[in-house]
């Protein structure tokens, strides 16, 4: 039982370390992420429409008004129509230590009335997974022992990792407030809200991360909308006033 | 004295062989007798009958409830259905899942797209249902981050909800751990039920 609590000691002092880390670097790179790409296509409308092409015009749109009015460095994890995993996509904000990754996507639903804009944060789905992945640990005590340091400890570099966004969801939650409410005062669109699930392209990411639903491409009315330069600009714009608002709100 | 050492010398490989028969004898009376309780139980969704034997009565059934999506809310909608009974809950969580593909007999619609199969139900002792579908549920739907919520609960909540073993689901594809259904939902976790967005 001893090595659990180092483990998990271990495990909350490098998680606090890259909390400390991300705020001495949050006012440098912002991480954009144009939902799916290449053969992934995401959501598809009853008019043709894409998501994985107005995730990218809305992604090149905002990274455009940040740059001109911010100043920061802007990375996307997509500039062009290419698959991406979402494991590379984690990876980029990551490596370039972003400061803020904001995942842009269009929504689907089967009902087809479905409409609305929504920002989601990283949901704890905790099981006891975690704690069996700790437990292996736990089993494998010697082994951990001989090499407890995590940077050469793969296992426990991988947990790391997986609940990298862990340390942020409080800040998360905050941005896509901040996001959320801007997309309510700014598109006309229903406000779903802000919420909470369990997103793979979420969990690994190392600072405050959210994922944006501009609006349903599965409606056909959002469809248009969402197809329009206008609506896109809007959507960019938006998100743009709550990131803004995020970042005043550290300083 | 003398006599009686001599009687143990000679009796020694007698002992010897008399006590191996017996060894030998009691071994086999476990071997033939014992382990009676430890029926060997096939895994779900093996060679086990899919339904329940008829006996020329009409067959056992069980009232299953399961969870569909409507057109104008973005609420799962309870539905009760009909399902034949046993031989074990992982045949009857099958059923359920087939069920829920099927699609609604009261106006609502599948969070499942057509054409997904059932591959097996599996329930470990510890709570784990672990629930293999066809690649068609992953192929035959362009999902939304919406869509792909609506897919994932609805299977977790109809499996947790109706089986009173099952605590949480872990979601297969063709047998194997699929990163996502569409690109959103992680399926390396097992899920717990999530009941915040029924409609009551």
């Amino acid at each position: 039982m001893k090595i659990f609590y180092i483990t998990a000691a271990v495990l909350l002092f490098a998680l606090s370390g890259l909390a400390a880390g991300a705020q001495e670097r949050a006012l440098r790179t912002v991480v954009i992420d144009p939902g799916h790409g290449g053969l992934e296509s995401g959501a598809k409308g009853r008019f043709g429409n894409l998501e994985k092409d107005i995730t990218l015009a809305i992604s090149l749109k905002l990274k455009a008004l940040i740059e001109k009015d911010m100043g920061f460095e802007v990375v996307l994890t997509r500039d062009r129509d290419v698959d991406v995993s979402l494991e590379n996509r984690s990876a980029t904000a990551n490596n370039h230590k972003a400061g803020l990754f904001i995942s842009i996507h269009a929504n689907g639903a089967v009902p087809k009335k479905a409409a609305g804009s929504e920002t989601f944060f990283l949901s704890l789905n905790a099981t006891d997974e975690e704690t069996r992945r700790l437990a292996y640990l736990e089993n494998n005590s010697s082994e951990l022992q001989s090499r407890i340091d995590p940077s050469s400890d793969e296992d426990l570099m991988m947990i790391l990792w997986d609940m990298a966004q862990n340390a942020y969801i409080k800040q998360s939650s905050r941005l896509a407030e901040l996001v959320q409410s801007e997309l309510d005062a700014m598109l006309g669109t229903r406000n779903r809200g802000i919420k909470q699930a369990p997103f793979k392209i979420l969990a690994g990411v190392a600072c405050p991360a959210v994922l944006v639903e501009a609006a349903f491409i599965s409606n056909p009315d959002e469809e248009q909308k969402l197809a329009s330069e206008a609506f896109q600009m809007r959507v960019a714009e938006a998100i743009y006033r709550g990131l803004a608002r995020f970042l005043r709100g550290l300083e | 004295m003398a006599t009686t050492e001599k009687k143990l010398k000679l009796s020694k490989p007698a002992l010897i062989l008399g006590g191996l028969a017996l060894v030998l004898l009691v071994l086999a009376v476990i071997f033939f007798t014992g382990g009676g309780e430890e029926k060997v139980k096939p895994l779900a969704g093996s060679d086990a009958p899919k339904t329940p034997e008829t006996t020329g009565e009409a067959p056992a059934m069980k009232t299953v409830t399961l969870f569909f999506l409507a057109d104008g809310d973005d609420l799962l909608h309870k539905e009760t259905r009909e399902i034949a009974a046993g031989p074990t809950e992982a045949d009857e969580a099958e059923r359920a899942l087939a069920e829920l593909v099927k699609g609604s007999e009261g106006g609502f619609i599948s969070p499942l797209p057509p054409g997904t199969r059932v591959r097996q139900v599996f329930i470990a002792r510890d709570g784990m249902a672990t629930a293999d579908f066809s690649r068609d549920i992953a192929e035959n739907l362009s999902y939304g981050s919406t869509a792909e919520l609506g897919a994932v609960y609805a299977v977790v909540n109809t499996l947790v909800y109706n089986f009173k073993p099952v605590k949480k689901v872990m979601i297969l594809v063709e047998g194997a751990e699929r990163e996502t259904l569409g690109g959103h939902v992680d399926l390396s976790r097992a899920f717990l039920p999530d009941y915040s967005f029924v409609a009551r």
